[in-house]
């Protein structure tokens, strides 16, 4: 996933796009992130924008608060280890053995990841929670017995939801190193001699390891800036990550800004420093062939075990999909917090009240469409200026711009949102609590993504057939119009829905932006469930995810890769 | 199959003093990508030979390779190597391919690019448990003799496609398999690098005198580096014999314009005596041709086929020379390719493309005379029924 650009040559003057788009970059994201840093030296008053007075005292209360770290850091890891190890078992049944329903199954295990977090933590804590969830009620109801069976609130159960929700993006990654390995390597392996456990573990393993640790690593920075799954399922036990903290520090009596950036930079550090030991461990030794051929390589017959192995990936998706899903539709249906599965006292009240009489959520749902419209298509415009100005011009500078693109993936959203926030506080115009601010939060922190899809499509473009229009006597406008949007328009539309998808379901980015003037549909579930109203907010969050699934089908047809990453 | 039997008979295909049957293949059929690639392949390999599967892409020969390596299943048929059986659909034997004792050089050439050039060559070594200090001397060996010993350490990312190819062979020769098996080797250098790399592997061939079976659509690598050469189309054999058999007496339309350049012209029979040529009547010409026991099949409108490769007719200025197969003719056309000279012959019998040197030209439009040896007159098969 950190692939450098290209090795540009030496001497070659800064051209004046790059310089600009540099700029640019530098300007929206390491203007905050200063202000971030200013506001962690704040020692003045509190309350200032500009430290009036610096020192270090702020990280210095944070060592009182060691257990927000540690807990972060508990968390990101098993989850990220969970997830990316669940990613690679299901990657290797579905591309490597003979399990039936290849093609279905591959699009199923994907999904979990567009409906979100926020879906996920919901959904399990009305599954899982250990008085009301409905696993423990059945549970009580079949044995008698008045333990809970599960408690989703608790670290394990952080972990476990973390890691099923985003082990569809390590398999994607995982699965994509899977099939541009050329299958002969380990062939040849087997014909030389070796068993299959010695090509598993001598050739295998070896060639799939930075596409695992790419995936584990972006799990990890991920889960380390994740907020709904800590704070819907740790909070209620005062389990704090940093995230949470942070939020937490926000939202007191008085706002305690300082120790929340201070936190904020530690854990930036912490990212920054797996990012650093990543790409030192694998210097020189990724052998993926970026955007090369693809293989289907013969799978292998596992004869008696393909069933377990087809009922593991079934599970998964039982899991991650049908019972989270399935658990909020129900309760979307019900008429008060109590679930009764017998389908007599269902009602629709509750998405009459969530689309048309309450005007909150009405208004939510609105702003997140026309948000969703606005971050696609700025983030579109934008990814591509990137990635055009990247691989398709000349001159130095190209390596660091697309460094600066990627830095915000290294970034907790959240926190970035905070440093975000300040910068327009800090503004002389009102920009703070409009839906400008939370389009422009979402430009910056999807802006990796968007160029990574982007990158994918401009790259697979060949030269030469722009380059044959011009020969044949059209001009940069025509040759534009008539052959690169026509070419490029697939994958620049796969990139719009996807970002228009992401940005539905966002919350860790708005939860400080979205002000009262402008609601939008993640913090306002999450607000929502903060306030209690159980039907309610699940149906908000059927309407979400609707929204997200009709995007999920129009990816589908414009692209066959499905979501691209 | 078709025309193995009788053309074994006719001029005895086998190589000098042939070793004992090392691979076996019989009935073999098997499928690609779920469609039937194979269908009933049968022949053998005797041991020390350089034998080629040869043919366009989709005949087969890349899965009947990969059968016999154990990386694909057949769907019926028999292989057996060195008198084990490792493949029976009937007796329900499958030996996977760690056990076949076999050696693969991929198209791709494999080289694993988290080691080192010697990690490749010594990895089959270590898999025997050899001792270190033999692994390296056997390693240092072998690829002196490619020519790499100067990349020992180097890591294979490092290497050139030519480099690449040089060390699988290393690789593949290393512990002394039972035979070995190239998969289109060559197909992905450049068309330079590819010449020389054919003239190293037919000196490195000779230096281990391995058995090889040696998959390949280029006609010129078949001919060049094997013994005999097993021409392929849609799934079974087409014709099996020594490269030049081949050459010189293709059995059908298909062969004789699939290895070399030939013209292929049609007419009907005139003549046919036992022992004696052949005449077919093409055009206004009659064309006397090598004699035939029975003849091969007529096309769909009951034509006989024959086929003259471009090298072999004759064009003389000034007198006839002879008074078979002999016509006046004009010089339609003339392409000068460098080494050599393409002539589009106007005779009694159509057009004709010749083939010449520029040691010695003809002009175009000018009138001489075009003489066809009899036995470079070959009747072939139609090959309509496909």
């Amino acid at each position: 996933m950190l692939r450098s650009a290209h090795s540009t040559s030496a001497r070659k003057p800064v051209s004046l796009p790059v310089l600009a788009l540099v700029a640019t970059l530098v300007l929206i994201i390491g203007y905050p992130l200063l202000l971030l840093v200013a506001m962690a030296l704040n020692v003045g008053d509190a309350q200032a924008l500009l430290p009036t007075h610096w020192g270090l005292a702020n990280f210095i209360r944070l060592l009182r608060h060691l257990d927000w770290i540690r807990n972060t850091l508990l968390v990101a890891l098993a989850g990220s280890t969970f997830g990316t190890a669940l990613a690679l078992l299901l990657a290797w049944i579905i591309y490597r053995t003979t399990v039936p329903g290849r093609a279905i199954l591959e699009l199923l295990v994907t999904i979990p990841y567009p409906v979100g977090p926020l879906v996920g933590a919901l959904a399990w804590s009305e599954l899982a929670s250990p008085r009301g969830g409905l696993i423990n009620v059945l549970f009580h109801a079949f044995t008698g017995s008045h333990a809970s069976l599960v408690n989703v609130y608790s670290v394990p159960g952080i972990v476990f939801v973390m890691a099923i929700f985003e082990a569809p993006v390590a398999f994607l990654m995982i699965g994509a190193a899977m099939r541009q390995m050329d299958p002969s390597l380990e062939e040849c392996s087997a014909v030389m001699g070796a068993g299959r456990l010695t090509t598993a573990l001598r050739i295998t393993a070896p060639l799939m390891l930075p596409a695992i640790l790419s995936a584990w690593l972006f799990l990890f920075i991920s889960m380390m800036g994740a907020f709904a799954i800590p704070t819907i399922l740790g909070t209620s036990s005062r389990f704090y990550v940093a995230t949470t903290a942070i939020y937490m520090l926000f939202q007191g009596y008085p706002p305690q800004y300082p120790l929340a950036a201070a936190l904020g930079l530690v854990l930036i550090v912490f990212a920054a420093s797996a990012v650093w030991l990543y790409t030192r461990a694998l210097r020189g030794r990724s052998y993926a062939v970026v955007g090369g051929r693809t293989y289907r390589p013969r799978p292998i017959d596992m004869k008696g075990l393909t069933p377990l192995l087809f009922a593991i990936v079934c599970a998964y998706i039982v899991v991650a999909l049908v019972l989270p899903l399935g658990i909020l539709l129900v309760a979307s249906l019900q008429r008060n917090s109590n679930i009764t599965l017998s389908a007599a006292s269902w009602t629709l009240h509750n998405y009459r009240y969530v689309l048309v009489d309450f005007p909150t959520t009405r208004q939510a749902i609105v702003n997140s469409l026309l948000l969703g419209v606005g971050t696609g298509t700025l983030g579109t415009a934008f990814a591509t200026i990137l990635a055009w100005v990247i691989h398709r011009s000349r001159g130095a500078g190209r390596g660091i711009l697309e460094q600066l693109t990627m830095v915000p993936q290294s970034l907790p959203r959240l926190i970035f949102a905070a440093a975000l926030l300040w910068m327009m506080l800090a503004l002389p115009f009102k920009l703070y609590g409009t839906l400008f601010a939370v389009l422009i939060a979402y430009t910056i922190v999807f802006l990796p993504l968007a160029y990574r899809s982007i990158t994918g499509v401009v790259v697979q473009l060949d030269r030469s057939l722009e380059e044959a229009g011009r020969v044949l006597g059209g001009g940069w406008l025509s040759v534009m119009r008539s052959i690169t949007v026509p070419l490029l328009s697939p994958g620049l539309l796969a990139a719009w829905v996807l970002l228009f998808m992401v940005s539905v379901r966002e919350v860790s980015a708005s939860i400080f932006l979205a002000g009262p003037g402008a609601q939008v549909l993640g913090p306002a579930i999450f607000n929502f469930w903060d306030s209690g109203g159980l039907p309610q907010v699940s149906a908000l969050v059927i309407v979400q995810t609707a929204i997200i699934f009709v995007a999920l089908v129009v990816i589908r047809s414009v692209s066959r890769k499905g979501i691209a990453l | 199959m078709k025309h193995e039997q009788s053309l074994a008979d006719v001029r005895g295909v086998m190589p000098q003093a042939p070793g004992r049957p090392l691979i076996r293949v019989s009935g073999l059929e098997a499928c690609y990508n779920g469609k039937p690639a194979v269908r009933g392949v049968s022949f053998v390999i005797y041991e020390g030979e350089q034998l080629s599967l040869l043919g366009p892409s989709g005949c087969g020969k890349t899965t009947t390779l990969r059968c016999i390596a154990g990386l694909e299943t057949p769907t019926a048929g028999e292989i057996v190597i060195d008198d084990h059986i490792v493949f029976s659909a009937r007796q329900g034997i499958d030996i996977p391919s760690e056990r076949r004792s076999l050696s693969m050089v991929f198209q791709s050439y494999a080289i694993w690019p988290h080691m080192t050039v010697f990690e490749n060559v010594a990895y089959p070594l270590r898999l025997r448990k050899e001792r270190a200090n033999q692994i390296k001397l056997r390693v240092t060996e072998v690829l002196r003799m490619v020519g790499m010993e100067a990349f020992i350490d180097q890591p294979a990312t490092n290497l050139s496609g030519g480099q690449q190819q040089r060390v699988a062979l290393a690789r593949s020769y290393a512990y002394l398999p039972k035979a070995l098996l190239l998969d289109e080797p060559l197909s992905n250098l450049d068309a330079r690098l590819r010449v020389r790399m054919r003239e190293e592997l037919k000196r490195i061939q000779r230096q281990f005198r391995v058995t090889n079976l040696y998959v390949t659509h280029d006609q010129e690598e078949a001919m060049a580096l094997s013994d005999r050469i097993i021409v392929m189309r849609d799934g079974v054999i087409e014709q099996v014999g020594k490269p030049l058999d081949i050459y010189d007496a293709p059995c059908s339309r298909f062969v004789a314009d699939f290895i070399g350049a030939a013209n292929i012209l049609n007419g009907q029979v005139a003549e046919r005596r036992p022992g004696e040529a052949v005449v077919l009547e093409i055009g206004s010409a009659r064309l006397a041709c090598a004699p035939r026991v029975d003849m091969p099949a007529p096309n769909a409108k009951g034509e006989s086929l024959v086929a003259v490769r471009t090298v072999y007719p004759e064009l003389r200025r000034g007198s006839k020379g002879t008074s078979v197969n002999c016509w006046p003719a004009t010089i339609k056309e003339r392409i000068l390719l460098g080494d050599i000279v393409n002539y589009v012959v106007e005779w009694p019998g159509g057009v004709l493309r010749v083939q010449g040197f520029p040691n010695m030209l003809y002009l175009e439009g000018e009138p001489l005379w075009l003489h066809i040896p009899a036995e470079r007159a070959i009747l072939v098969d139609a090959d309509e029924e496909r």
